[in-house]
């Protein structure tokens, strides 16, 4: 079968049965989860069935309109755009799984169609942000997933929910204004807005102060929404206090959108131009990496002291964006590696965290982690789930987990970061910490008694859990296969 | 507190010199020779009249050249509502007495009678403006605005029951995802005939005949565009209307 036309279908079919889904929940209510559930495992099969093709091909482009590049939007699914279509569309198959029994019991019944509705317009705009190789196409599709987020995080009503989304929508406003600010900036020197055009016309332009400081507004913009250290604050709030789900795809997927913009301006727009001749260029990823390195070691430190779980798997999420991206920025071929394989890694672990704790305030209203003893006995799979994932988050052999730090710390030691390796080892020791304890409660403590029986979560809740936490187990087994298709990938950018 | 303050004003003010420097560099406003105009812009000027179909060449390049960004623009206004309701769910009828006294009667005889021949005058104009997108000034999304304010009006005139009498939940819910389906459905007709997603002109079809169709295709999504954002409008003030805005003082609501 061609694939020629499945790029466009990869936001077609989630944003078609995302404005279906008001129609249905007109009327019936209960006929929004199988609707959306048919959407998004339809767009995750088309997403793996491009997979064999770009793995042969490197890229597959699509012109939208029939317009050639520079005239039109032209969609191009690189090797990063389908590791991250892969991620969203997998992981949103199953926290979407995940929500329909919770959400349920969390949210009024009225809103729920609604709830359906975002989750799918959230997917849609992380798929066609991930895939576009357009640069305005990326602020359009930024937009969607940000208001979508904001409505997911408040969709509560709660007066905690309400102030934590609003803090978001004003951190995330910024960061759209200014992203849209640089490209308006571009525009005006290059003429253009497919991404490859502009890096093909950006080593011949006489403007380089307006193209300098446009990049330094993208990377700026970027993080925020991404969640770096100096701009983190309004992550813990509004991960900890959005339904689980929420939280699950939030810090899987919706920051990682942050890091592939990054991503996105260093290396596709201004990599091939810039990466040789330009100072601002290694000094922006030099100081790039120092706050990716101070997100990780300040994360993993704030998760200690938490005492609420949800708010420590937040913290948690800042370290993790600060390995990505240290990885991203170190311009080391081997740590690029390592933070393009912790995308994956982190996606699982941290949706899987989030799932759990879900379950655990679904059936016993638990937030704190001290309420959390004996919960092993009572709720295995759900418990063991979080123990097998933390020792990916923590980054134990034989997860996935590890395979990414491991990379990360030989480039770090390859291009002689020694104080980066550091904080990363500090950084993995405090995450053992904060991890190791809620499983300790979990499992160590607590009554012993043999009239406990096991009470559960309905399946369609651990589950969910229990195959994301597997994944990282299976990931780190066999992770030689997705390692060598990364390898391949950055042996083409720029990173020496 | 006070040092707050200052680092953060200081930091302003070195974020706006840098801008200022950087406009200083951008090539003259409107100088026909800088890279803007001379790269994907002279296509557009040239052959955009018969190559995306529409006289007003803002038209042809929101709509043709770089339609699959207005489907997103239009997906956003749709992301916005579905906000709103997922927030502030639909409006509450029975709570709001807006426009009408204890009696029922309207608060302002003069209001109501200017408002009454007002709205379908500017709905009217409203229409005229979606469709006439293509050779002026205007198209759906200032359409769609003019029909969002016309019902705005008569709702602050006559009140809200009396305008989700006329426009009720069900007949909105449909209309308001329908720019959305406007553009996939073309898109889809597209890829039916075996062109790219939005390709306007159909393959096997005579050229006199393609770009009859491709005229109300662009319509059709203009039309789209405007039905759904007014309704959008529509339904996003309904639903932020609350009693206690418009509750009136005691001595006008005792008889």
């Amino acid at each position: 079968m061609s694939v020629s036309g499945f790029p466009i279908l990869l936001t077609a079919i989630p944003l078609l049965f995302a404005a279906l889904c008001p129609i249905w929940g007109m009327w019936k209510r209960e006929a929004c989860f199988p609707w959306s559930l048919a959407g998004v495992s339809a767009t995750a099969i088309i997403t793996w069935a491009l997979v064999p093709k770009i793995s042969a091909t490197g890229a597959i482009g699509y012109e939208v309109g029939g317009w050639a590049p520079p005239w039109g939007i032209h969609i191009r699914i690189d090797f990063m755009g389908l590791l991250m279509a892969v991620i969203i569309s997998s992981a949103g198959l199953l926290i979407l799984f995940y929500s329909w029994r919770y959400i349920i019991h969390e949210i009024e019944e009225t809103k729920i169609p609604y709830y359906y509705t975002l989750f799918l317009l959230l997917f849609a705009a992380m798929l066609g942000f991930s895939i576009t190789g357009d640069l305005f196409n990326l602020f359009v599709f930024m937009e969607i997933f940000s208001i979508t987020s904001y409505a997911l995080v408040a969709i509560s009503g709660e007066r905690k929910a309400l102030r934590a989304a609003f803090k978001y929508l004003l951190m995330g406003a910024v960061s759209s204004i200014t992203v849209l600010f640089s490209i308006a900036l571009l525009y005006s020197v290059i003429g253009s807005l497919n991404m490859l055009d502009i890096s093909k016309r950006l080593g011949q332009t006489p403007y380089g102060v307006v193209v300098n400081t446009a990049f330094a507004l993208f990377i700026g913009a970027f993080a925020v929404k991404a969640a770096v250290f100096p701009v983190h604050m309004w992550l813990p709030d509004a991960h900890s206090i959005a339904p689980s789900p929420i939280s699950a795809i939030l810090s899987a997927l919706v920051i990682k959108m942050g890091v592939l913009g990054i991503f996105r301006v260093v290396f596709t727009i201004y990599g091939p131009a810039f990466s040789s001749n330009s100072i601002l260029w290694k000094n922006l990823c030099g100081v790039l990496s120092w706050a990716a390195a101070f997100s990780v070691v300040i994360g993993s430190a704030m998760a200690i002291i938490q005492r609420e779980l949800k708010v420590m798997i937040a913290y948690s999420s800042v370290a993790h964006v600060g390995y990505i991206l240290l990885g991203i920025c170190m311009l080391s071929p081997r740590a690029m590696t390592g933070g393009l394989f912790n995308i994956i890694a982190h996606a699982m672990g941290k949706a899987c965290f989030f799932l759990v704790a879900g379950s655990l305030i679904y059936k016993h209203n638990m937030k704190r982690i001290r309420e959390l003893r004996g919960i092993g006995r009572t709720m295995p799979v759900t418990a063991g789930a979080f123990a097998i994932a933390s020792l990916s988050i923590v980054g134990l052999p034989p997860t996935a987990g590890f395979m990414a730090k491991w990379y990360l710390l030989w480039g770090c030691f390859q291009k002689g970061r020694y104080v980066f390796a550091a904080m990363v080892l500090i950084g993995s020791l405090l995450s053992a910490i904060y991890c190791f304890r809620v499983v300790y409660y979990m499992f160590f403590t607590g009554p012993r008694l043999r009239t406990q029986k096991i009470d559960e979560v309905p399946p369609t809740m651990y589950l969910p859990a229990a195959l994301l936490s597997l994944g990282t187990l299976v990931l780190g087994i066999y992770s030689s296969l997705v390692i060598s298709a990364i390898t391949r990938f950055v042996g083409g950018l720029p990173v020496k | 507190m006070k040092w707050k303050k200052l680092i953060v004003i200081c930091s302003l003010a070195v974020l706006g010199g840098l801008l200022l420097f950087t406009v200083g560099e951008m090539p003259l406003f409107g100088s026909k020779d800088s890279p803007d105009k001379t790269h994907v812009i002279p296509r557009y000027l040239e052959k955009g009249e018969e190559e995306a179909g529409a006289k007003n060449i803002i038209t042809g390049v929101i709509l043709n050249y770089r339609g699959y960004d207005t489907e997103g623009e239009v997906s956003v206004i749709f992301s916005a509502l579905c906000a709103v309701i997922a927030l502030l769910g639909r409006e509450r009828r029975r709570l709001s007495r807006s426009g009408v006294d204890a009696a029922g009667r309207p608060t302002s005889v003069i209001v109501n009678t200017v408002v009454k021949f007002l709205v379908p005058i500017i709905l009217f104009f409203a229409v005229y403006v979606m469709l006439h997108g293509e050779d002026s000034p205007g198209g759906g999304f200032q359409g769609g605005a003019i029909v969002g304010a016309s019902i705005i009006i008569f709702t602050l005139a006559f009140g809200l029951p009396r305008s989700t009498d006329r426009i009720p939940v069900g007949f909105r819910i449909p209309l308001e995802s329908i720019a959305v389906l406007a553009f996939l459905s073309m898109g889809f007709l597209g890829m039916l005939f075996g062109v790219n997603f939005l390709t306007f002109i159909l393959p096997g079809l005579s050229s006199r005949m393609a770009h009859t169709v491709r005229f109300f295709m662009l319509s059709f999504i203009e039309v789209g565009i405007g039905v759904a954002g007014g309704i959008i409008f529509t339904s996003i003030v309904f639903s932020m209307i609350r009693e206690d805005e418009y509750e009136l003082p005691p001595n006008l609501s005792q008889p």
